[in-house]
């Protein structure tokens, strides 16, 4: 069976392209726009894995992260956080929070996202 | 002199500085407190009366004023600044020794205030350019992978060009997002003992690639392969990415980049030379200043910020350290920077 992602990315044209790329390689792709829909998403579907934009209209993503770590349900779903926020104290947070990695959207090429998202599916 | 023309000189003197917009103390010979203005009264909360003839002594514990007595009293040169919080604004506090101490209290929060706005709008900024140019790198990577279907060598061609403008964006956006943070002076600190020469060896590692199209070659002088310095490793590592992008950069074809690490008495000094086009005597002065670019190399290299060696100078400062250079035009450059040795661990405790 192909594996899940789910794109949480306010921004369509970014959204549009990595779900391209990820389709690409041979993954199911599911997308939301903001914080709300992406929990919605997550609770309804299974997930493999999850990348995760910080900066979101309602929610933002740290909140997301933090709910998908509380809950023991979701605990386990790897998350990729893909922003564009990048100073340390965002990097610490999102780490502590139990992110898988932190990539700074303007730092990394599609194929260097599904690079990471491979080595953490695997 | 006697006291009635002293009291007289006094009472003149008091009438101009009472219309000064700045604070101003004076005090004598003996240390008494024999000058003070209304702005003075305003800025440290006081009033004249309960403090004018005192000696500094006698005036510890005052509140506002204190600081300044502190500061007074541990100033060992015959002039300086400081910076001080005093009820809820920022005085800039400049005292001047000369027959006694005469000290002028000028409030900056307005100009801190436009400084943090800016700042802050920087880093917005900054930030927001990041999405457009993240949308711009992706779609032209997946033309270049052919994500859209084929592209001929020449649209290739033109597509690798714009791919390398757009990363020369991003580079410039995190330089402008470390200098608003450097001079908001939030700039986070976490110094870890850190071997240098490692440091300097994953660096070099990251240019390999660069050095290899302008057939450059780097080399390493390690001297001190054990020496560690306490330092924000990532701070460091910026200083060094940006002495070296500038040695490649700056160098011509087939030229040399040669990295050295000593210790000279308790620093450690990393020295980066190279053989490039070097930087015009007349125009050394400027090189650590913001947005600051040599004239030969504007003619020769359009890119570059102009903001990599200030980076520089205010990080390598802000951990005790410095920054220097010796350059010959033609002939090439050698930048160093030293940093303050980690002392031995059972010296610290």
């Amino acid at each position: 069976m192909k594996k899940k992602i789910l794109i949480v990315e306010d921004d369509r044209f970014l959204r549009e392209l990595i779900a391209k790329k990820i389709k690409e390689q041979g993954y199911d792709v599911s997308e939301a726009g903001d914080g709300e829909s992406g929990l919605k998403l997550i609770k309804e579907t299974k997930l493999d894995l999850i990348l995760l934009d910080l900066i979101l209209p309602g929610i933002d993503g740290f909140q997301v992260l933090k709910n998908i770590k509380q809950d023991p349900e979701t605990a386990d779903i790897p998350v990729i956080i893909l922003s564009n926020l990048g100073q340390k104290e965002d990097i610490d947070k999102g780490m502590d929070l139990g992110a898988e990695d932190f990539l700074i959207k303007a730092h990394f090429t599609p194929g260097e996202i599904i690079e990471k998202i491979k080595i953490t599916l695997d | 002199m006697t006291q009635k023309t002293n009291d007289q000189e006094i009472l003149a003197v008091s009438k101009i500085i009472s219309i000064f917009t700045d604070g101003i103390l004076f005090f004598d010979q003996s240390n008494k407190l024999v000058l003070m203005n209304k702005e003075a009264e305003k800025i440290l909360n006081i009033s004249k009366k309960d403090v004018i003839r005192k000696k500094i002594i006698e005036l510890i514990g005052t509140p506002y004023l204190e600081n300044i007595v502190g500061a007074l009293l541990s100033g060992r040169k015959k002039r300086w600044e400081e910076e001080m919080e005093i009820n809820e604004k920022i005085i800039n506090v400049s005292f001047v020794k000369n027959n006694g101490t005469l000290i002028v209290l000028h409030d900056i929060t307005k100009e801190k205030m436009v400084e943090q706005m800016k700042n802050e709008f920087v880093s917005i900024v900054a930030h927001q350019l990041r999405t457009p140019i993240s949308s711009i790198k992706w779609t032209l990577k997946m033309f270049l992978e052919e994500s859209f279907g084929r592209t001929t060598k020449e649209q290739k061609k033109y597509l690798k060009k714009i791919y390398t403008v757009n990363e020369k964006m991003v580079e410039l956006i995190n330089d402008l997002l470390n200098i608003a943070k450097i001079e908001e002076g939030r700039y986070v600190y976490k110094p870890v003992s850190t071997n240098l020469g490692r440091l300097i060896d994953s660096t070099i590692e990251q240019f390999k690639e660069k050095a290899e199209a302008k057939n450059i070659k780097i080399s390493f002088n390690n001297l001190e392969k054990n020496a560690k310095v306490v330092v924000d490793p990532e701070k460091i590592k910026l200083v060094l990415q940006n002495l070296i992008d500038n040695a490649i950069k700056y160098n011509h074809e087939e030229g040399k980049v040669m990295i050295a690490l000593k210790k000279e008495e308790d620093n450690l000094l990393v020295s980066v030379k190279d053989t490039g086009m070097g930087i015009p005597t007349n125009q050394q002065k400027r090189i650590f200043t913001k947005f600051f670019r040599a004239a030969n190399v504007m003619k020769t290299d359009a890119e570059g910020s102009g903001l990599g060696l200030y980076i520089n100078k205010e990080l390598i400062e802000a951990h005790g350290g410095k920054i220097w250079f010796e350059s010959v035009e033609k002939k090439g450059s050698s930048f160093y920077f030293s940093l303050p040795l980690q002392k031995n661990k059972n010296k610290i405790k």
